[in-house]
C-alpha cells in the first residue's frame, strides 16, 4: 500500500516543499528513509514508531519505506515526524487517503504522541500557503500569520487521527490576543545629557545611516544603541513577513501574535562564529544575526574585537541586504539580511577618555587598534559618533530627556518627506541622488570646501556629510528646502575617528 | 655637476661620514671619483686603518654608481647639495667636529637664519606630550623662531604640526635620518612636503638613501648642531631623545626638558634630565627667555584681525575658555540646539578663536602661552 502526504522542510530562512511518500509491503520487517534525511531526520524512525504505538494504533511489522521528495537536498529536523506517521497510517489504512489529500503536516512527535513545535513553521506554512495545515498547538499564532487555508492546531497523535478519520471534531484552542503591544522598555528619557549622541541616534533612525559609536567603556554606548529600534515605526507587512519568517526559521521567540511587528534588535556577542553571524551551518543552512536583525537592528559592540572573517562577512549583507550561504552539494540559500548596523568601539586600547591628558597609549598602539577595523566597513558608516562619559551634574541632577515617543514622531515624518522626496531614506541617496534632492546653499557650500581644502574631509566624506545633512534637515522641518551651514556644522561634528591621536591628524 | 658627484660619491655608502669628510678633505669630488674609479693612490689618511676589503668595495661601487642618475634623482627632488667647503654651508655646522662632508637640503637653507630652537622626543609619544610639543611648536612659531626637529613618529612630528598649524612667521626646519626623497616614517609623507615646501628638509644622505636604524643617531648630532636651544619633550629611560640631548650638551647647546608625571615612561628620561639639572619648560616663555627673546610686548594691545564673534560664539568661547570642551559639553552648557552650537564652534575655529583637536576644542591662546 501506498500513501503521499505533504509537509515541508526549512533551508535557510525558506520552505521547501517535501512530500512524503510511504511504501508498506510484504518483507522482513524493517523501516528505510531515503530522500536525504540527515542525522536528526533519520532519527525520526524510532521516535514515530513509538509514538504510533503509543498512541494506540498497530505497526505494521512489514517493510516500510519511506522517501522524502525531492531526494536531491538534504532535509534537517524534526519537522516531519507528522507527516511520516500519517503517512504510515494511511498506508496501512487507519487513516482514509481522501482525508490527508489537501492537508500539509508540521511538526514532531514525542514518545508518547504529543505533538511539539519545531523551528520553522512560518515558512514552512508559507511554501504551501493554500493548503490546509496540521501544526503543533503551541505555533498556530506563526501558522495563521502566512496561512491562507485552514490552520489545525493539534496537541496529540492520536487527537490528530480522530479528527482526521472523522471520529472527534477538530480540536480548537483558546488564541491568544492577536494584538499584544510589548512595552518599550527602553527609553530615550533615559537618556541623561548627551546631545550630540542623542541627535545621532535620531539622525540614524531618520535616514536609515549606520552608526559607530565611539567613546570609552561606560559612556553609554550600549544604553544608546538599544534605544534605536524604538525610535523606528513599526515594520511594513513584508518586512514583518520576511522577519518573521526569519525568526521561526531560526527557532527564536515571536511575539504573542506570531508576527514580529517591531524592528528586532539583535547584539551577538564579539566572540561570535562566522557561522552564527553571518548564517550557515552543515544541513540546515540556519539564519544568522545578521538575517534575525533583518527590519531592525544589528548592535555590535566592542566592534574591533569581532574576527576579522565576521566583519568581512557583513559587508555583502550591507551591500546586496541579503547574503548567499552555500554547501558543496546543496542548494545555494539566499537569506534576507537588511539591517542597520550600530558598532560601538573604545578610541584607543587602554579606553581612555579621549580627552588629552587621560589617555596613557602611544601612537603605534593606537594606529594598530584603529586599523582592526577596515577601511571599507568604517565607510560605510554615515555617522561616526564620539560619546563622552555623561557629566556628573547631568547624570545626578540633569532634567530627562525627550522621550522615545516625542523623538519617534518627528523620526516618522522625517522618514515620510524621505520617501516622498527620493523613494528611499536618506541613507541610500547615491552621488545623483545627492545632487538631486540635497542640494546645498551658499554657505553650506563655503564650509564642505573650506573643509576639503583645509584636507580635513575626502571626496567620500563629503557625500557621507551631506547624506547626513540632509537628513538633520528633514528633522528640522526642512525637508523641502536646501541644506544650510547649521546642518554640514552639525554632520561634520558627527564623524569621530578611531584610534588616531588627539593632536594635529587633521583629515 | 660637481653636486651630483658629491652624491655620487657620499650615496656609495660605504664610509663612515667621519671617513667621508677626510676624503673630502684631502681630494675635491671629481678628483675623488677618479681616483676611486681608476684606483690610483688616495690619500693615506684615507686608507689609514681601513680594512682592504672595505677600500675594494668602495673602488668597487665608485665603478658602478652613475653620476647622470645622480643628477638626475637631485634634480627630480628639487635637492640641493651643499659641500662643507661650499660657502653655502650652514654656519651652525662648519665648525662642528662631526659636521657631515656634504647635506643634501630640500627647501630654503635661509631658514636657518633665524632663530632655532629644537624640539624632540619619543616616538612613543602620549596624547599630553604630542599636545605639548604642538603648543610649543605653534607659539614659537608664532614668534618667529624656527623649529628644528626629525620628522619621526610622536614628539617631532606633532612639534612640527603645531608649527603648521600657527602658519608662521617661525619656519620649519627636519633633519631626517634618510634620503630626503624618501618619506620615513610614511605616515608624516604630507608633513615632510610641507618642511620641504616651507622651510628646510635635511639630510646627510643623497636621494634613494633607506632609513636604515643606524642612521638615526647619526642625524641626531645634526638636529642638535642646528639649535640653539634643544626642548626634550617626553623621552623614556633610554632612547634617541637622551642622545640628542648628550650631543648639544656636548656642544654647550642649552638642554631643557618638558616635567612628566614620574608615572608617565614617556617622561623618565626627561624628569632624569631635569634631576640632572637642566632647566625645565613649564610655557613656552621659558625657551623664549633661554633664547634671550623678550616675548611680551608693551603698550597697545595688538591688532587683532579675526572678526568678533557674536553672542552664541560667545557663550560657546567662554565655554571653552574654562577647560577644552567637546560638543557635547558646550551643548549642555549652552542650552543651544547641536546644529547652532556645531555652528558657532565651526566658525570660531575657522576664525581662530578656537582649535579643535578630535573632537575637543580649546581656546588659541594656550595654556602655554601667558
Amino acid at each position: 500500500m501506498i500513501a503521499t502526504v505533504d509537509a515541508a522542510t526549512i533551508l535557510g530562512a525558506r520552505g521547501h516543499p517535501v512530500t512524503v511518500e510511504v511504501h508498506i509491503a510484504k518483507g522482513l520487517p524493517g523501516f528505510v528513509m531515503l530522500g536525504l534525511p540527515d542525522e536528526s531526520c533519520r532519527e525520526a524512525r524510532d521516535r514515530v514508531r513509538a509514538a504510533v504505538m503509543s498512541s494506540g494504533f498497530p505497526w505494521p511489522e512489514k517493510k516500510i519505506t519511506v522517501n522524502l521528495a525531492p531526494p536531491h537536498y538534504r532535509k534537517a529536523g524534526s519537522g516531519l515526524d507528522i507527516a511520516i506517521a500519517i503517512g504510515i497510517l494511511v498506508a496501512c489504512e487507519v487513516v482514509p487517503v481522501d482525508a490527508v489529500r489537501g492537508l500539509a503536516f508540521a511538526g514532531e512527535l514525542g514518545l508518547d504522541g504529543t505533538v511539539r513545535r519545531v523551528p520553522g513553521i512560518a515558512p514552512m506554512v508559507g511554501v504551501r500557503p493554500d493548503h490546509d495545515w496540521v501544526v503543533p498547538a503551541d505555533a498556530v499564532a506563526e501558522a495563521r500569520v502566512v496561512g491562507t487555508g485552514m490552520i489545525r492546531p493539534v496537541e496529540r497523535l492520536d487527537q490528530l487521527v480522530e479528527a482526521l478519520t472523522g471520529a472527534a471534531r477538530w480540536p480548537t484552542f483558546d488564541e491568544a490576543p492577536s494584538v499584544f503591544v510589548e512595552p518599550e522598555l527602553n527609553d530615550l528619557a533615559d537618556v541623561k545629557g548627551q546631545p550630540l549622541a542623542r541627535l545621532a541616534l535620531e539622525v540614524a533612525a531618520a535616514g536609515g545611516h549606520h552608526v559607530l559609536f565611539v567613546g570609552p567603556p561606560g559612556s553609554g554606548k550600549t544604553m544608546l544603541a538599544r534605544r534605536l529600534t524604538g525610535l523606528l515605526p513599526d515594520l511594513d507587512r513584508d518586512m514583518a513577513l520576511q522577519s518573521t519568517m526569519v525568526h521561526s526559521a531560526a527557532g527564536v521567540a515571536l511575539p504573542a501574535g506570531g508576527l514580529l511587528t517591531r524592528p528586532p534588535f539583535r547584539s551577538p556577542h564579539h566572540t561570535s562564529s562566522l557561522g552564527s553571524v553571518v548564517g550557515g551551518g552543515s544541513h540546515q543552512m540556519r539564519p544568522g544575526e545578521i538575517s534575525l536583525a533583518h527590519g531592525g537592528v544589528l548592535f555590535l559592540d566592542e566592534m574591533g574585537q569581532f574576527a576579522p572573517s565576521v566583519l568581512d562577512g557583513l559587508r555583502e549583507a550591507l551591500e546586496e541586504g541579503c547574503v548567499m550561504v552555500g554547501r558543496v552539494e546543496q542548494l545555494r540559500v539566499p537569506m534576507p539580511a537588511r539591517f542597520q548596523l550600530i558598532g560601538a568601539t573604545n578610541p584607543c586600547p587602554c579606553g581612555g577618555n579621549g580627552t588629552l591628558s587621560d589617555c596613557a597609549c602611544d601612537e603605534r598602539s593606537r594606529t594598530r587598534y584603529s586599523q582592526r577595523l577596515s577601511g571599507p566597513l568604517l565607510d560605510r558608516f554615515d555617522l561616526r559618533v564620539a560619546v563622552h562619559r555623561p557629566d556628573v551634574t547631568d547624570l545626578l541632577g540633569g532634567a530627562p530627556g525627550e522621550s522615545t515617543a516625542d523623538v519617534a514622531a518627528r523620526v516618522a515624518r522625517a522618514r515620510r518627506a524621505a520617501v516622498m522626496r527620493s523613494g528611499g531614506l536618506n541613507a541610500e541617496l547615491d552621488e545623483n541622488g545627492l545632487n538631486e534632492y540635497a542640494p546645498l546653499d551658499d554657505q553650506a557650500e563655503r564650509r564642505i570646501r573650506d573643509e576639503i581644502e583645509r584636507g580635513r574631509l575626502t571626496g567620500r566624506g563629503y557625500h557621507r556629510v551631506r547624506r547626513v545633512a540632509r537628513t538633520i534637515a528633514d528633522l528640522a522641518g526642512g525637508s523641502d528646502r536646501a541644506i544650510q551651514e547649521g546642518d554640514i556644522a552639525a554632520a561634520l561634528a558627527m564623524r569621530a575617528r578611531v584610534g588616531l591621536s588627539a593632536v594635529g591628524s587633521a583629515t | 655637476m660637481s653636486a651630483a658627484v658629491l652624491g655620487t660619491i657620499v650615496g656609495l655608502g660605504v664610509l663612515s661620514p667621519a671617513r667621508l669628510k677626510v676624503l673630502l678633505a684631502h681630494h675635491d669630488a671629481v678628483d675623488a671619483l677618479e681616483r676611486l674609479r681608476s684606483g690610483d693612490l688616495l690619500h693615506p689618511m684615507v686608507s689609514r686603518g681601513l680594512p682592504a676589503g672595505r677600500l675594494d668595495a668602495l673602488r668597487a661601487a665608485a665603478r658602478v654608481a652613475s653620476v647622470d642618475q645622480m643628477a638626475d634623482a637631485l634634480d627630480r627632488c628639487g635637492v640641493g647639495v651643499h659641500g662643507l667647503h661650499d660657502a653655502s654651508y650652514p654656519a651652525a655646522l662648519v665648525h662642528d667636529p662631526e659636521a657631515p662632508a656634504a647635506l643634501f637640503v630640500r627647501g630654503d637653507l635661509g631658514a636657518l637664519e633665524s632663530r632655532r630652537v629644537g624640539i624632540i622626543g619619543t616616538r612613543h609619544a602620549s596624547a599630553a606630550g604630542r599636545a605639548t610639543a604642538s603648543e610649543l611648536g605653534s607659539v614659537l612659531a608664532g614668534e618667529g623662531v624656527a623649529v628644528v626637529s626629525g620628522l619621526a613618529r610622536g614628539i617631532d612630528a606633532a612639534a612640527h604640526r603645531g608649527v603648521r598649524a600657527r602658519g608662521g612667521p617661525g619656519r620649519p626646519i627636519a633633519v631626517v635620518g634618510s634620503g630626503p626623497d624618501r618619506h620615513y616614517p610614511k605616515q608624516n609623507a604630507e608633513l615632510w612636503e610641507w618642511v620641504a615646501a616651507e622651510g628646510a628638509l635635511i639630510s646627510e644622505w643623497p636621494p634613494g638613501v633607506e632609513p636604515d636604524a643606524w642612521r638615526f643617531p647619526q642625524r641626531n648630532r645634526i638636529l642638535a648642531a642646528l639649535s640653539e636651544v634643544v626642548v626634550v619633550v617626553e623621552s623614556r629611560e633610554r632612547g634617541g631623545s637622551l642622545i640628542t640631548a648628550r650631543l648639544a650638551a656636548d656642544r654647550g647647546i642649552e638642554v631643557m626638558a618638558v616635567p612628566g608625571s614620574p608615572r608617565s615612561r614617556a617622561s623618565l628620561g626627561t624628569n632624569q634630565l631635569l634631576v640632572d639639572g637642566v632647566a625645565p619648560v613649564t610655557s613656552a616663555a621659558d625657551v623664549l627667555m633661554m633664547l634671550g627673546l623678550d616675548h611680551r610686548r608693551e603698550g597697545s594691545v595688538p591688532f587683532d584681525p579675526r572678526p568678533q564673534p557674536d553672542e552664541v560664539q560667545r557663550a560657546v568661547l567662554a565655554v571653552c575658555e574654562g577647560e577644552p570642551s567637546n560638543l557635547d559639553m558646550i551643548v549642555s552648557a549652552t542650552g543651544f540646539v547641536v546644529m547652532d552650537a556645531a555652528l558657532a564652534a565651526a566658525r570660531l575655529e575657522r576664525e581662530g578663536w578656537l582649535i579643535e583637536a578630535g573632537g575637543w576644542f580649546e581656546p588659541t591662546g594656550s595654556r602655554l602661552c601667558p
